[in-house]
């Protein structure tokens, strides 16, 4: 069971991991030399809770292949599509939703493209 | 719970091991598809954000789209009950939504005689937004099914529609029905 918890962490961006990780260290840096306060600043401005572009459809990062580009060796194809909405996903991704729904998952909104890139 | 996850650690293992003596994948079957990449996240996943009142039972570990999920219903109409469900995820998934039936016959507005289940997550099309969504995981499936018996049953909107009018008409009657089908169908 740990090593799978572990690559759901992977897919939520790590936020507990990451964040215990840095605090801890910052903590003890401080505990050392108190002027490191600027520090603790900058960890804290690090949102982890923000959404990290992840496509909410296949779960990977839109910057990277969709899971199916990947599993076809078709990384190079692969682009992003931003909804009116702001939304984005894998435009393979979405593709394949729309012919289901023509909403936005996320947000429910009619699906509508803005622009297709990388 | 344990068992599964010890399986599939072998499974793993041995399939590393494959790959290692030969490069080509195995015989029996092509790459690992999209719905099993995404099973192999949300499985574990359920597992352990799974309602106290149920329990899942996979009849091959290999096979992640297909297993049954367990609701023993702590309160309610149908307390002490076990209700069997066979969930079988299509290739499909998670453009479409897995497909569940209800294997032990029971007495519910929502759920028919026959296994067919009412629940809006499970709807494939929907004009609203309630339906099918490819955000959602199979955990919220199993949580879906469990509130069956208790926040999402609804006698308003019903598949067994006279199982609903039953209620309408007289509750002590309808309950007296659905523990004469508990202690019959879904005592094991
Ligand atoms: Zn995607
Ligand atoms: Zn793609
Ligand atoms: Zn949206």
């Amino acid at each position: 069971m740990s090593d799978s918890q572990v690559i759901m962490k992977d897919e939520t961006c790590s936020t507990a991991n990451g964040k215990s990780g840095s605090m801890e260290s910052t903590k003890q840096d401080a505990e050392v030399k108190p002027f490191t306060l600027k520090k603790w600043n900058i960890v804290a401005m690090w949102s982890w809770d923000v959404d990290c572009d992840t496509c909410a459809i296949c779960r990977v990062q839109v910057m990277d292949a969709c899971l199916r580009c990947q599993t076809e060796n078709k990384q190079e194809e692969c682009v992003v599509v931003w909804g009116e909405c702001n939304h984005s996903f894998h435009n393979c991704c979405m593709s394949l939703w729309v012919k289901q729904n023509n909403r936005c998952p996320l947000c429910q909104q009619e699906w509508m493209v803005q622009r297709i890139g990388k | 719970m344990l068992t599964l996850s010890k399986k599939r650690k072998e499974d793993a293992a041995r399939r590393a091991n494959n790959s290692l003596s030969s490069p080509q994948t195995s015989d029996n079957s092509k790459r690992a598809s999209v719905r099993d990449m995404l099973l192999n996240k949300e499985v574990p996943e359920m597992d352990v954000n799974l309602p106290s009142s149920c329990t899942v039972d996979f009849e091959d570990p290999n096979k992640l789209h297909s297993f049954k999920l367990i609701v023993t219903p702590e309160e309610g109409y149908w307390r002490g009950g076990r209700f069997v469900f066979s969930i079988h995820v299509p290739e499909e998934y998670n453009i479409v939504p897995p497909t569940v039936k209800c294997l032990t016959r029971i007495w519910h507005p929502n759920i028919s005689e026959d296994g067919n289940i009412c629940l809006s997550i499970l709807r494939e099309h929907s004009v609203d937004g309630t339906g099918w969504a490819p955000t959602r995981r199979m955990k919220d499936v199993a949580w879906g099914l469990s509130f069956l018996f208790s926040d999402l049953l609804n006698f308003d909107d019903p598949l067994n529609i006279e199982a609903a009018e039953h209620y309408q008409r007289n509750r002590s009657d309808f309950e007296a029905k659905v523990r004469h089908y508990v202690e019959r169908y879904a005592k094991s």
